[in-house]
Order: structure tokens, then sequence, then C-alpha cells
């Protein structure tokens, strides 16, 4: 009881916080007529985007950039920024509404926007520049950005066996979003499954950041990447783009002070996990998580007995080898390494990214498991050993009787500590488009723009799940 | 029952160099016996007892139990030690256990007796070294003495032919050495046949049948009680039953920490088994140096020990002096009827008063 109005009580402070800091100082709504009225706002943007780039060689701008659109949003809404600067067609009229957010202004300049290829995969990028030649390609954009009736998906008989293996990099309405169910929907993924049924093929569509997917592309793990890409003469060096099948300007997103939307904590609940099915991205990300973490740590402990036992070895190369492994893997970054066992140990190898990140969190945790059950042995006195031999134990005998028990409570809350860990650990396994519980959390946050409750919620899971681990290690303990 | 053939143990040191703890054991022991192993450190004494129950591997040699060469490979240890049990030094109670369950713990995975046969065996067991009434607890929450008696209850247990007892109250407050011993002296009356490595001569005198002394990695000599204490054939084993041990005062004036004096004297008579000594070694010394001797400084005071005789006195040395300081009156002669002996003597340096307590 006390721990639920606890709860109550931070989070309503958080919320108060949240919406304190979502009013602005500017009382009228900002009005640009041209680019030039831009002087003396401050703007935000995704980092590294096109917009950065050019409004910081504008000496009367102040860029604020930041980690995704996402972000950039947030960052104008707690009047961090006065401008939102992205593509027009990231936000949809519904998404304005809701946001409280309006578009002050059009740009002039247009790109062109296209799919991203492996270099040289000729054969699919001349099929996908038929089929964008002979699709009804006006009437399908003008649906997902103009709202005009929708165009009727033709006829396929999908039988190939290997899906169209798609990566889009971008997680707004109405280029591509998750939609009801976690399907992935929107302009993007539209064209996708059009191209993919022209070729009697299924789509299989992730989500990753620009930089991951280009990896994924040149590592043959992925054939095509979209995500409102613009084409620039940068982008051909590392990748082959096909024919642009939309023109894109820039919006330039403000306040809209006479809209009044400040929803209360049921209709964000709502918003955030009932619409469009959300709370099952969060339940699969559990699952995914926990998939991740129990395997993770089971294969661990297998591995980290392995380890503690040539730890202790007689045969010195044994030993070295074990010191060598503790080592290399504690002197590298989680994340790194889990790049580097996605990208180039298995890359290729046809794993599916989960059991990539079961391999290499399992890697991580013997290593960690195996010095704590090293440390654990060795803290029994070798007293204990010559007791039980000495009473006519044998000594696999005197080692599971009598050292393994007093081992096993002196290195038990160091284990649990690792479990926890390992289990919070888990969380950066959406850098390879594993879609696990914090991931879930920044999928829902970048199509409701709401920062606070999906973190609170995730928050609130991970803190019960590591009481969980202790609380079950701790039964062992007491056995 | 045992026989000990040319056994002998090399370590080798890290740094790569050899020490050779034992160099040529010859012994045969036979049911009933009680052996003390005597001897200076470092001359293999608790190396023998761990060869024994092969704890500690020799590197040559041969040792015979019942008829067997246990060295031989394949020779199954775990038999052999469960007819050879071993009380340590440090104890070694299964801190994870209660006191009964240490007890019980082998009988039960090792000879199968049933639970309720082995906890009424082992509780008979703690009644008889006397921690019957601490069955319960950890052993963390006992002294040293009391998990002593504890370890030699978890090794009759087992119902061993023989218990190799390795320095079993060396590692004991002084205090506490009595109670140990003396529950091993019980044993030994019950005809238990023990290896005891001490260095409680006085112990190993009362309590044996035989006495190994051993130096230099040998059995230097090995006779009986009486031989070895009274009569030794080496002058190594009569230098070293007989040596004294002592506790030596430099007083230059009157400037002297009586007090600390007093807790150094205190500790050394707990040390050798003499704390009854204690009370009227500090009244002598008190008397003799304030009162009788008052005017004497330097003056050297030694409280000595000899363990074997059990002989415990206090010497005052005067430099310089050639007729006994002490006189002849009636505070002298009450100070002589409480103590066993006065001896007044000149030594070639001076004169000696020596108070036998």
């Amino acid at each position: 009881m006390k721990l639920t109005k606890c709860i109550h009580w931070v989070s309503g402070a958080l919320l108060l916080l949240n919406t304190v800091a979502c009013s602005g100082h500017h009382e009228e709504s900002i009005e640009l007529a041209s680019e030039a009225d831009l002087a003396g706002l401050t703007l935000s943007c995704s980092a590294g985007n096109y917009y950065e780039h050019k409004y910081s060689a504008r000496e009367d701008v102040k860029v604020f950039a930041c980690n995704t659109e996402t972000d950039a949003v947030q960052a104008v809404r707690q009047g961090l920024a006065d401008v939102f600067v992205s593509d027009e067609v990231v936000m949809s009229p519904e998404a304005m509404e809701q946001l409280g957010l309006k578009m002050a202004l059009r740009g002039e300049e247009s790109f062109d926007v296209a799919f991203a290829l492996r270099k040289g995969n000729v054969q699919l990028l001349s099929r996908l520049n038929g089929f964008l030649s002979s699709a009804p390609l006006d009437e399908i954009v003008a649906h997902w950005l103009r709202d005009s009736p929708a165009v009727a998906m033709p006829d396929a008989v999908l039988d190939e066996e290997t899906p169209l293996r798609c990566i889009v990099c971008m997680n707004l309405a109405p280029v591509c979003y998750l939609g009801e169910g976690g399907q992935w929907q929107g302009m993007d993924p539209d064209l996708l499954r059009r191209f993919a049924a022209s070729l009697g093929r299924t789509v299989e569509i992730k989500f990753q950041d620009l930089g991951s997917a280009i990896i994924a592309l040149e590592t043959g793990q992925a054939d095509i990447v979209s995500g409102n890409l613009f084409v620039t003469d940068e982008r051909k060096a590392f990748v082959d783009f096909s024919d642009p099948y939309y023109a894109c300007h820039p919006g330039y997103f403000v306040l809209d002070r006479d809209s009044k939307t400040h929803p209360g904590l049921r209709s964000r609940l709502i918003m955030n996990f009932v619409q469009e099915g959300r709370w099952k991205l969060l339940v699969g990300g559990l699952c995914e998580t926990l998939k991740i973490t129990l395997t993770a740590i089971l294969l661990g402990t297998m591995l980290g007995i392995g380890l503690c036992a040539a730890r202790r070895s007689r045969r010195q190369w044994l030993r070295s080898a074990a010191g060598i492994y503790g080592t290399v893997i504690q002197g590298v970054p989680t994340l790194v390494l889990l790049l580097i066992m996605f990208y180039v140990v298995f890359a290729g190898a046809g794993i599916s990214a989960s059991s990539v990140a079961i391999v290499t969190f399992a890697l991580v945790f013997a290593s960690s498991a195996g010095s704590i059950f090293d440390t654990a042995v060795s803290s029994v006195p070798k007293g204990q050993t010559e007791a039980g031999l000495s009473l006519g134990f044998t000594p696999l005998k005197t080692f599971t009787g009598i050292v393994l028990p007093q081992a096993v409570s002196k290195g038990l809350p160091l284990y649990s500590s690792e479990c926890v860990a390992l289990l919070k650990s888990t969380s950066i396994v959406g850098y390879i488009a594993i879609q696990d519980l914090t991931r879930a959390s920044d999928l829902i946050r970048s199509r409701t723009f709401d920062a606070l409750v999906p973190l609170l919620l995730i928050t609130l899971v991970y803190f019960l799940l590591a009481w969980l681990i202790r609380r079950l290690l701790n039964l062992v303990l007491v056995k | 029952m045992i026989s000990i053939k040319h056994l002998s143990k090399t370590f080798h040191n890290p740094d790569g160099s050899l020490l050779t703890v034992l160099k040529d054991v010859n012994c045969d022991i036979s049911q009933g016996e009680v052996i003390s192993i005597i001897g200076p450190s470092g001359t293999g004494k608790s190396t023998l007892l761990r060869a024994l129950n092969m704890l500690e591997p020799p590197t040559g040699g041969e040792i015979w139990v019942d008829g067997e060469n246990i060295m031989s490979k394949g020779y199954p240890l775990d038999k052999l030690r469960r007819k050879m049990g071993m009380v340590f030094q440090n104890f070694n109670l299964f801190e994870h256990m209660t006191v009964l369950d240490n007890v019980t713990y082998a009988p039960m995975a090792l000879l199968h007796t049933p639970e309720k046969e082995a906890k009424k065996e082992a509780l008979e067991l703690l009644r008889k070294v006397g921690m019957a009434q601490k069955a319960d607890v950890f052993p963390a929450s006992l002294s040293g003495g009391q998990k002593q008696r504890v370890a030699i209850a978890r090794s009759l247990a087992m119902h061993p032919a023989v218990i190799l007892f390795d320095e079993p109250t060396s590692a004991l407050d002084p205090t506490m050495v009595g109670e140990v011993l003396s529950v091993i002296r019980q044993l030994a009356k019950d005809g238990l046949t023990m290896l005891i490595v001490t260095h409680e001569m006085r112990f190993a005198r009362d309590v044996s049948t035989r006495i190994f002394f051993m130096n230099e990695g040998v059995i230097y000599e090995d006779g009986s009680p009486e031989q070895i204490f009274e009569h030794p054939v080496h002058s190594a084993t009569k230098a070293f039953v007989n040596r004294i041990h002592k506790l030596v005062f430099e007083l230059d004036g009157d400037d002297f920490d009586f007090l600390e004096m007093h807790t150094d004297m205190s500790r050394f008579c707990i040390k050798y088994n003499v704390a009854d000594k204690a009370e009227l070694a500090h009244a002598v010394a008190e008397e003799m140096l304030f009162r009788h001797l008052r005017i004497f400084r330097p003056l050297t005071l030694r409280l000595t020990h000899t363990e074997l005789s059990g002989e415990t006195a206090l010497d005052f040395m005067v430099e310089g002096l050639s007729a006994s300081p002490l006189q002849a009156d009636a505070s002298t002669d009450s100070l002589r009827a409480r103590v066993k002996d006065i001896i007044e003597e000149p030594t070639s340096r001076g004169f000696r008063i020596k108070v036998l307590l």
C-alpha cells in the first residue's frame, strides 16, 4: 500500500513539473512569413540532419540539436526552443493538434526523397525503379499526406520464400509509424508492401537509426532502407538511391497559443497505452527483455562455472586463458561488444538479433559470474576442505557438501546484484533493432510525443523486475 | 597397525628451491598406543601427521596401514581417512552447520547411520566433551576451547581406529588449553589410539605411552616418557625437554612500570599453565622490591618456569654484592612461610636470591 501511495505522489509531482515546463514564455503564437523571420529565435531539430547543418551556419539563429525528432518536438513544447524544424511530413494534422503545435511556415526548398539500397544491388534497384514508374505514386502520396482516399492494393500471390528485409529509420506519422497492434504503417511501409507484392514477396520491417541501418545494408542484413531519406551526394557515396518518389519541403512548427490541449493523466494513460493497442508493444517488449535476461543469466552462469573452474585449474594455460577472457570482456563497453557481435561476428550468419543479444550478454555475464564464483570459493578457508577430506569424504563430496554451500551463501549477494545489472544493461538492445521494454517505450513516445508517462511506466517495470530477481535468489539462499 | 618406512617429504617452494621437511622417518605404531610427537618448530612434526592420512602426500617411502601400502596408486583414501580421524590446530568446524550437524554430518553421509541414531550418538559424544548444551548453536558463537572440543566429538563420531591431533591447543587462548587437554586425557584413558603433536611437555609426559622426539626431519629419539624426559639418550633431546622459560626485568631505579610487570607476569603464568602462581609471584615481587631489596639498584628480576618439573621461581640478582641482603627478621620469616623455599647464593658477578613459588 505504502509503495503505491509513494508512486502516486512521485508521478503526480513529475506531471506537475512537466505541465509547468510546457507553458512557454511567449504569449502570442510566433508568426513566420519567410525564413528570414527566424532571426533571434531558437530552432530545435534532430542532430546531424540537414537543418542542423544549414542553420548552424546562420549567425542570427540559435540551434538546439536533439537526439531524436521526438526530443526536438518536446524542446518546443517545454519552451527550450521556439521553432521545431523538420520535413513537413513528419507531423500529421492530428499530431499537431494533440501536441498543440501548428505549422508556421512551409519552406521554399524541396528535396527528393527516395529509397536506399546496397551499393551495386543493380537487380533490385532496377525492379524498384520499374515499380515506382508504374505505380500510382501521386495517389498513394496524396492519400498519406493529404488525406485523399486510399488506393486499392493490387492482388498478388506472395509465393517467394524470402521476405523483403526493410529498415525504416523514422517513427513519425504519416511517413512511417507503428500503428494498430504494432504494425508498421504510413507512406513508406505502404510503398514497400506494394513493391514486395509486385515481387511476390512479403515484407519484414524493422526500426533502426539511420547509422545502423546503413551498416545493415552494407553487411547484407537488410535490402532496403527508407524513412524520408533525402537524396544527397554525400549519401550516394555509401548507398544507391532509387528514383525519387516525392519531393519534400521543410516545415517550421511552433506552439499554437490558441490551442488548449492539456491532456489529463487519464487521457494521457489512454493515449500512451490503450490507443492503437500500444500496451501490446509494452507486453511484447517485456517478454523480449525477460527472454534475453533470463536466457543470458542461465547461459552465462554455466559458462561462468566453466570460467571459475579454469581460473582455479592446475594448468597454467587454462588460467591465463580465463584471465585474458575476463580482461577483454571487461575492457569493452557492453554496447560496443553488442554492435561488434551483431555487425561483425554474426553478420550474415542468419542468426536473429535476439540470439546475438543473448550470446553477447551471456559472454559478459559469464565473465563477472566467473570471478564472483572464484572469489566465493576462495573465501572458504582451506581448512574446511581438509576437515571434509579427513572425515573420509571424497574430494568431490567435500566440495559439493561442505565448500559449495558456504561459497553460495558468500557469493549470492554479489551474484544477484550482477543479475540485476544485467537486466538493466539489456536496455541497450534497441541498438540492434530488438524491441525490448525500453525500445517499446521509445516507440510509444515517438508516436505520442509524451516523454513522461511511458518512461515512468517502464521505470516501474524495471524496478519490479529487479526486486523480483533479488527475491527469487534470496529464496535460494534461505534454502 | 601402522608402519612407516623411509618416509620423506620435499616441498617445492614457489621460487623453485626445495625444502626437505621429512628426511627418513621410520616407526611402527600399535593399537592402543598414545604417542606424543615433540620437538622444535619446523622439524616436520605436523607434516608427518598430515602425511599419515595423505593430506600431504609424501614424496618417498612407504606407509602401511593394516597390511596395505596406502601410498600405492588407486588406494581408496576416503576409506582410509574414515578410520583415521584428525583434529586440527584451527578446529575447522563447518561454519554453516550447527554443532550437532557438524557431528552427525559425516556418519549420516558416509556410514549411512539413520538420522535418529546419529543424533543420539552425537549428543552422547557432545556430553562426553561437555558441549551437549551447545548442540544447536553455530560454531561462530563458541570459544576456541569449545570449538576444539566439538571438533574432537566430530572426529569420534566416525569411530576411527586412530585419531591424529595436530597441535590441538596451539591456537587456543592459554586459559582454554586445560579444558581441551583434559578431554584428550579422558580419551587416552578409554584406550583410544592417538598421535598427538604438542608443545605441552607435562601433558605429553602424563598422557603418553610413547614419545617421538623429532629433530631435523627424523625421529631423533623414540621411547617411553620416562626415557625421553628423565634419561634421554641424545643431548639434543635433553636440551629440548629441559628448556626453561624466562621473563626478565631490569630495574635501574624506582621509576619502573610495576603495573606492566604485573600484567606480563600474569600472562606468563597463564601461558605455562601455572595461573595459580601469579598472585603469589606478584606479592613476593612487590614485597622484595619495595621492602627487602629497596635500596639495591640496579637489580635484575627473572620469573622462570621449568616446564618438565613444573617448577616456578623468582630470581632477584644484584651485582657486586657478596652477602645476602635479606635480613633475618619477622617479615622475612613470614615471606619464607608463604613460599616453597628461598635459596640465597653468591654468583660470579654478585648475589642471587631464588624464591621457589
